[in-house]
């Protein structure tokens, strides 16, 4: 998620990462790769029956009272530079009432 | 007389030469073995399908990275593993617990020659020697077909199995196609696409665990469609994704995960006078996928 001001600069950008995380339990590093995986130490992938809620909050500059929110959603396949664009949505924020 | 005799040493004799004549000694004889070309010339869309699938390039699934690198490096060198050997021709077929899933039908036919040539193909990044090896029509179709073999009994030779019986098949090799219990069942597919860890070999580790997923989130959640329902529909043997198409890929998961987006801009109170301007995003993210997404 990033957002910006109606002139472009970044304010604000947060990531939300979801996937099975395993070691090698043997230290406490997570391990990419079958052969020096062991299990799963936390899982934040998607499930079927379970939403993944997500609440973003942040401050806005000094005088800023409008943002353009961008959310995407994308997938990362063996490493991070193969991603596979899934949703995209953007937002008009305003702190004045039309 | 004599010719009953001769027959009957024929029929013992063969089935234990066909034992040992069963073992390929190089990548060459294993491919060959298991070689489903011949199914294309009547099954021409269902092998198309199959050979675009990950299914038709177990080794090197993504863009052609040939994944079973590490394991291939001599011991000690960097990136080498618990699997490596200081030297290329100590390779073995268990030094590649990997072929459990990517490619059974080394375990159960293959002498460690073809463990020692795919090594030395993996270290000559020789592509079109790995990619050789393949989950063709044939594992599936009767290698991976039984799995209650106490009461079944195995596989046997020059039969495929399927969801339905189809008693003359037009095949020169495979002249029947019997009825497998459990080609239309989730648990067919959860042979190779992982529970956890895989704790059997003497080193430890997990790869896919997406049938555990699939068991303990979607069933218990109340799910009842099975791996073949969702993947197979109409007899589909792409079984996407492939993850080589990357707009049909793209396409697939946003069809399987939603995403909901609400905002809110408001000024917060602190304390009396003090506002503080903000923006406030809140996402939903829902699937309709049977397991965990994504796996690995
Ligand atoms: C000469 C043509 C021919 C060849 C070669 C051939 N098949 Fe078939 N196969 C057929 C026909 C025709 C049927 C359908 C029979 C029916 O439905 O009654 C069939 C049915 C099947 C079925 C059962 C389908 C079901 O409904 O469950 C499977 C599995 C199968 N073939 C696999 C293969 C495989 C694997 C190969 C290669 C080793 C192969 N076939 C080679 C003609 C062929
Ligand atoms: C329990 C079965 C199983 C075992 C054992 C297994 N894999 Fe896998 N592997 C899979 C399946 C199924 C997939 C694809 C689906 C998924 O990831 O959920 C996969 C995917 C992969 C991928 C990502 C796809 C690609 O082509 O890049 C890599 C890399 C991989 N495996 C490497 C290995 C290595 C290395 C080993 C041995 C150390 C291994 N696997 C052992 C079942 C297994
Ligand atoms: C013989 C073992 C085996 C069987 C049986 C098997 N798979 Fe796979 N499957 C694999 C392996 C290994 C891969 C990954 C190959 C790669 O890309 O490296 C894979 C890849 C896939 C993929 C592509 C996605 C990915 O992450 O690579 C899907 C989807 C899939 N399998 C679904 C199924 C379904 C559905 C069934 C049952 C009808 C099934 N598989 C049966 C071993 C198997
Ligand atoms: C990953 C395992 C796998 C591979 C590889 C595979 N099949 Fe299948 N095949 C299946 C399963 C599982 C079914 C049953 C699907 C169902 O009942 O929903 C099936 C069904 C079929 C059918 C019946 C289709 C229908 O319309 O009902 C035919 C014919 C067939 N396969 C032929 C082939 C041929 C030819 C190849 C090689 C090009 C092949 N299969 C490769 C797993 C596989
Ligand atoms: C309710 C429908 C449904 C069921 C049941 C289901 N799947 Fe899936 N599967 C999906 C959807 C939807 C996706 C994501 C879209 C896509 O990538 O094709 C997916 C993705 C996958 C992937 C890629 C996972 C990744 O890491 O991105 C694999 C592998 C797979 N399924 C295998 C299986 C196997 C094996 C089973 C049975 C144990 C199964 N699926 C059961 C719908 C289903």
């Amino acid at each position: 998620m990033t957002a910006k001001t109606a002139d472009g600069k970044e304010i604000g950008k947060e990531e939300r990462h979801y996937h099975p995380q395993a070691t090698n339990c043997r230290d406490t590093k997570e391990k990419y790769g079958a052969q020096w995986k062991v299990a799963n130490i936390r899982d934040t992938s998607i499930q079927p029956h379970q939403a993944k809620k997500e609440t973003f909050e942040f401050d806005l500059p000094e005088g800023v009272r409008t943002a353009d929110i961008t959310v995407d959603l994308f997938y990362e396949a063996v490493n991070p530079d193969n991603k596979y664009p899934i949703h995209t949505i953007t937002r008009r924020v305003s702190l004045d009432k039309e | 007389m004599r010719i009953i005799l001769l027959l009957l040493i024929a029929a013992f004799v063969m089935p234990l030469s066909n034992v040992e004549a069963q073992k390929a000694k190089t990548i060459d004889e294993l491919a060959k073995m298991f070689d489903a070309s011949q199914c294309k010339s009547c099954h021409a869309e269902i092998y198309a399908q199959w050979e675009k699938s990950h299914h038709a390039r177990p080794l090197m699934g993504v863009k052609g990275g040939l994944m079973l690198t590490p394991l291939a490096l001599k011991k000690g060198e960097k990136g080498s593993t618990a699997f490596s050997e200081d030297d290329p021709k100590k390779m073995k077929i268990s030094n590649f617990p990997c072929f459990k899933c990517h490619l059974p039908q080394a375990v159960t036919h293959a002498e460690d020659s073809v463990a020692v040539e795919l090594t030395e193909a993996l270290l000559a990044k020789d592509s079109e020697k790995v990619a050789k090896l393949q989950i063709t029509c044939i594992v599936c179709h009767n290698e991976k077909a039984i799995i209650h073999k106490r009461e079944l009994g195995g596989p046997e030779k020059g039969v495929l199995y399927s969801a339905k019986e189809v008693t003359s098949h037009p095949d020169a090799t495979f002249k029947t196609v019997k009825k497998s219990a459990i080609m239309n069942n989730s648990v067919y597919c959860g042979q190779c696409h992982g529970l956890g860890p895989n704790l059997e070999f003497d080193q430890a580790f997990q790869c896919a665990n997406l049938y555990g997923s699939y068991l303990h989130n979607y069933v218990s959640g109340g799910g009842t469609q099975s791996c073949q329902d969702c993947h197979m529909k109409k007899g589909d043997h792409l079984i996407a994704p492939n993850f080589n198409d990357e707009k049909q890929t793209s396409e697939l998961l946003a069809s399987a995960l939603s995403l909901h987006v609400e905002t809110l801009g408001y000024e917060w109170l602190r304390k009396a006078n003090t506002y503080t301007p903000k923006v406030v995003v809140t996402t939903k993210i829902t699937s309709n996928a049977g397991h965990r997404i994504p796996d690995g």
